[in-house]
């Protein structure tokens, strides 16, 4: 076989019970092509596979070449599920994880602008802190400020991103990943060799507008016949002081950012042991540090900055997965976690001149799951989570809390012909320690979720799916112990969130690999919502707010497969929302639509693959918007469509493969802000430069 | 006798006619050059915060006669430009409105219909560059309180920084005059130790006595920690100090005749001079139960007689200002008018209860801007 990797139809958390149906399926062909990818990928499926493939008795694939396209969505999930390969955001010059995830419906980014800008997402508005974050599989935490900056992730050696909506199908998960309302998952790319190659280097180096610089090398060495070991590292650099037009009343003028620059280090080893008689084990060491400044919010008449953050965030996780005969599935995954950061900010405000706060973060993290096959339909597992989490940080009232948290994640599954059905039941406990003052009370909860998918007709790729997940957020330490914002009364915020959809796919003629069509329309509550509520003049976070969520997702792909070696696909997302706020039926912003919640969003990509150059292009396109709670027209933003167009060439150069990419990022040079006040850059260019050997 | 009473009638009239038109003449003509909009001669501007980072500081009129349309957002319309980050204190001086702006650090000299006749920012001055608070104005000059610990003395024509004082404080907030003297609060502090690597407020007790004829300190005042809000009225200084430690914020008397002291009145989080009385209001949150509430109690300190009531002063307001938010109180010193601002903080456009002096409610409206701040009348 040549080195050419399967292009798995499927995500890979869900490979085996896929498979399973697949082969049993006699429309197998149509399902590779229609759950197949946009574009052909390399590089991720190695590893992400399981070892074997189940087909009802246990047989093993070989290396096998399948140039099959994925589809970016997954028609027979009971949950939304949507993915990205890196490949595929190469080709759309996509800039960062925040840029990618913007792309799947129903999320909601909020970026500070720039590169070193704040970069959370909330799905379907429960709020950022409702979305988990996973990276190899484990899960990824922030129980000082309760939201993942997803803008720190480099997305150089990310080979897979994935988004689901309540309940993932992967039963062999984590018990936090169980209890989120959604998940986005973030895969890195595993060492493959080409032939009897032992070892495999990679250079690549980026440049762009605004002072961008970064390279990035990767050495993937095979060690003996079992062990494969990856060491990756990329800098950054760039001095963001981007121009952008400003429009205060009648005066126009262009100003640039200031205090914006960042320099940041990433590195990651990882090591991959496939064990004898099967079973795999995954070491994965990460490092990142960076110092960037802190612009703010552009402030009318007063450009002075001085803030400055520094990040240091070091990991080491292992995990390992092995199968005990068909009938049972193990994973262990344990991980500890160092997160630091200093903020500092100059001013005569500040006795001394200067202000800084620290704060230090440690967590230790064990899970253990299992998967039970008893019947051939039902599958059962159990997750158990322990960690440990701890703040110590320089505010001066700060109690040095200490979090326990224990999570149990039961789930069921039943998959009999064309009916598939999910059950889940979390629970979680978690109790306080801090050194001054009372602890809070303990956290002791259960929750359902289930979901349910039904093929209606075995000829079609037609699938009916519903879904209801009940998740909470646990208050973050800032919320419960922040001096003088903080209180340790605060209950956990609760969500529920209610899906139906149907999913439709099906290649119309032979060039056509797949088009297909998912539409889902929600409903989210959100209680008890824990936010900063005004108290005379001093704030204290509370349980004040409730939300209701409706809206509807749709999204749209298409792959052909053309004469002369040309590929075409073609994607879109639209997304309709109201996210109003139901809180006091006295205020004036009572159903009012939330800050930043467009009713309509949506984007668009393609990409044309031909032997001579790849050319993406893309467009995202946000409404009209409110940047403050009361909908009234002085709290209007104005909507924006920003298009990124590349070009791209592959080539081999002396036995060297090596890649040439333009982009042009926001084409139409659209003055736009996600996030009022912090302006967006307008166009601008990266090129990059790839060579491995 | 007809006669008499004819021309008794003739002289009423006619000297009602003369009061009449000299009290039109006698009207000072408002500088309203520039202006847009037509105003009434009665004017009303109330300075809208806003919300931190959002630059959506404003200046609302309203006309306390009903005769015009409100608007909301006033220096907007007439300078084509918003008034920017977080407006901090507005005082009318000499027939002009001088507003403070402290997240945009400027202070700007507007005409009587809020037309900008000049500015001075103090973003480059890096002795006033921590943002400008309060004012207060006597003799052709402003008087602006810094965080830093700078008092500026300011041309009130030119707004051009005439003299700083370096008071030794930290963080000054309320500023006012009496007599000869400036008094100003030293609020709280907040410092990063490198030693203990530990971050701390200090929360300040000193109000600081400046003699206005040398422009120095002379006299530094111990009051409740946290000094903020500082009003005068009837020769004496009244001020509130945020002592979160205490049950409530705490208000207290400055009496410059009897040495400066410092009295303890009570507790209030807000006040108003006027009608020689001040009109206090003192707000607490109730956390033992969820949702918490805050409930207003409204009372008033007769500043002649010394005498503080706890009745309300208000006769029917409205219920629902009861567990308000109060951000703001002001007395228009010409009718007795009382106003009492309610801010909904980022949520929505503040609201303003307007009170006869009496306490008889008029009427409620919306700020046309985010937590109400301050208010100016023309009139």
């Amino acid at each position: 076989m040549s080195g050419e990797l399967w292009n798995s139809p499927i995500p890979p958390d869900n490979m085996p019970d896929q498979l399973t149906e697949m082969v049993k399926n006699k429309y197998l062909s149509t399902l590779f092509i229609v759950a197949s990818s946009l574009l052909p990928l390399k590089g991720w499926c190695g590893t992400l596979l399981p070892d074997t493939v189940t087909t009802g008795t246990e047989q093993k694939i070989g290396e096998v070449t399948v140039t099959a396209k994925r589809s970016p969505v997954r028609v027979s999930a009971g949950v939304p599920v949507q993915f990205l390969s890196g490949e595929n955001m190469s080709e759309l010059g996509i800039q960062n994880i925040a840029d990618a995830v913007r792309r799947f419906a129903g999320t909601n980014v909020r970026d500070y602008g720039g590169i070193g800008g704040l970069k959370t997402v909330s799905v379907r508005n429960m709020g950022a802190a409702h979305t988990g974050v996973s990276y190899d599989g484990a899960p990824v935490s922030n129980c000082q400020g309760g939201q993942i900056d997803i803008g720190r992730f480099s997305l150089d050696n990310v080979s897979m991103l994935s988004l689901a909506i309540g309940q993932s199908e992967d039963m062999l998960q984590p018990a936090r990943l169980y209890a989120s309302a959604a998940v986005l998952n973030i895969v890195t790319a595993t060492p493959q060799f080409e032939g009897n190659r032992r070892s495999a280097f990679e250079v690549q180096m980026k440049g762009g507008s605004f002072g961008y610089v970064s390279p990035m090398v990767r050495w993937w060495q095979k060690v003996g016949s079992r062990v494969r070991t990856s060491v990756d590292g990329n800098f950054l650099r760039a001095d963001g002081n981007y121009p952008y037009t400003l429009v205060n009343g009648k005066y126009v003028t262009r100003e640039r950012r200031s205090n914006s620059a960042i320099d940041s280090w990433h590195g990651e080893a990882n090591v991959y042991y496939d064990m004898p008689g099967g079973g795999d084990l995954q070491v994965k060491g990460y490092y990142f540090y960076s110092k960037r400044g802190l612009p703010g919010a552009v402030t009318l008449y007063n450009p002075i900055s001085t803030e400055t953050l520094w990040d240091k965030n070091g990991f080491v996780q292992a995990k390992f997965r092995k199968n005990f005969g068909a009938k049972w599935r193990f994973q262990a995954l344990g991980k500890y976690n160092y997160g630091w950061n200093r903020d500092r900010e100059y001013g005569n405000q500040f006795t001394g001149g200067m202000y800084q706060d620290l704060h230090t973060q440690h967590e230790y993290y064990l899970s253990a799951s299992a998967e039970y096959k008893p019947l051939e339909p039902l599958s059962l597992a159990l997750a158990q989570d322990g960690v440990v989490n701890t703040l110590k940080s320089t505010l001066g009232e700060c109690p040095f809390p200490k979090r326990y948290t224990s999570l149990s994640a039961f789930s069921a599954r039943w998959r009999k012909g064309l009916l598939t059905a999910n059950a889940t039941l979390t629970g979680t406990y978690i109790t306080e320690n801090v050194k001054q003052g009372k602890a809070p009370k303990d956290i002791k909860r259960l929750l359902p979720s289930v979901s349910l998918s039904v093929q209606p007709w075995r000829e079609k790729m037609f699938f009916v799916r519903a879904m209801y997940k009940s998740t909470f957020r646990t208050p973050s330490f800032n919320d419960l112990y922040y001096d003088r914002l903080g209180n340790r009364s605060l209950r956990p915020e609760k969500a529920n969130e209610y899906d139906l959809g149907i999913t439709w796919s099906k290649s119309f003629f032979p060039a056509m690999d797949y088009f297909s069509v998912t539409l889902d329309g929600y409903y989210n509550d959100v209680t008890d919502k824990i936010v900063a509520f005004p108290t005379t003049y001093a704030w204290r976070m509370a349980n004040y707010g409730t939300v209701h969520v409706k809206g509807m997702d749709i999204t749209l792909a298409t792959a052909f497969s053309l004469p002369a070696g040309i590929n075409l696909a073609l994607s879109a997302a639209y997304t309709w929302q109201q996210a109003r706020d139901l809180t006091d039926p006295d205020s004036k912003n009572y159903k009012a639509q939330l800050p930043y919640t467009p009713e309509h969003s949506g984007n668009v990509a393609a990409t044309v693959k031909t032997p001579w150059f790849t050319v993406g292009y893309s467009l995202v396109g946000v409404g009209m918007r409110y940047y403050m709670s009361q909908n009234i027209p002085e709290n209007e933003i104005d909507g924006y469509v920003e298009q990124t167009l590349t070009l791209g060439h592959e080539f081999n150069l002396k036995g060297c493969r090596m890649g040439l990419r333009g982009e042009i990022i926001n084409l139409g040079n659209e003055q736009y802000d996600v996030i009022k006040f912090y302006p967006m850059p307008g166009r601008s260019w990266r090129i990059v430069a790839n060579f491995k050997f | 006798m007809k006669v008499n009473k004819f021309l008794s009638w003739c002289l009423v009239l006619a000297l009602g006619f003369a009061s009449v038109a000299c009290s039109d003449d006698d009207e000072p003509e408002w500088n309203d050059n520039g202006s847009k909009v037509e105003l009434p001669y009665n004017r009303m501007f109330i300075l809208n915060e806003g919300s931190f980072n959002q630059n959506n500081a404003g200046i609302s009129f309203f006309a306390p006669k009903n005769d015009a349309a409100s608007i909301s957002d006033i220096f907007y319309q007439q300078n084509g430009m918003r008034l920017g980050d977080t407006g901090q204190s507005m005082i009318e001086y000499r027939d002009n409105i001088y507003v403070a702006v402290y997240g945009s650090n400027y202070l700007a000299k507007l005409n009587a219909a809020c037309v900008e006749i000049t500015r001075k920012s103090f973003v480059s001055d890096s002795d006033l560059s921590a943002g400008i608070r309060y004012m207060t104005a006597k003799d052709g000059y402003i008087y602006a309180s810094f965080y830093g610990g700078i008092v500026a003395k300011i041309n009130a024509n030119t707004l051009d920084v005439e003299a700083k004082l370096q008071t030794g404080g930290a963080n000054l907030e309320g500023i006012a005059i009496e007599g000869n003297n400036l008094y100003v609060a030293n609020s709280y502090e907040k410092v990063y130790n490198p030693e203990t690597d530990k971050n701390v407020y200090n929360y300040l007790t000193d109000v600081f006595v400046i003699d206005l004829r040398s422009f120095t300190k002379k006299e530094t005042l111990t009051v409740v920690k946290n000094p903020n809000q500082l009003v005068e009225e009837e020769d004496k200084l009244f001020l509130i100090s945020w002592d979160y430690s205490r049950e409530s914020y705490v208000l207290q008397m400055i009496d410059p005749k009897a040495n400066n002291s410092v009295k303890e009145l009570g507790y209030a989080t807000n006040m108003a001079a006027g009608n020689d009385m001040l009109y206090l209001v003192d707000s607490r949150t109730d956390y033992s139960s969820k949702p918490y509430v805050t409930t207003n109690t409204f009372s008033s300190y007769d500043i002649k007689s010394g005498r503080l009531n706890q009745t309300s002063f208000l006769k029917n307001a409205p219920a629902e200002l009861t567990n308000a938010s109060v951000y703001m109180m002001t007395v228009d010193d010409e009718t007795g008018d009382i106003y009492i601002g309610v801010t909904h903080y980022s949520d929505s456009n503040g609201d303003m209860y307007r009170f006869k002096k009496d306490g008889t409610f008029v009427e409620k409206f919306d700020c046309g801007g985010q937590n109400p701040k301050a208010a100016v009348f023309f009139d």
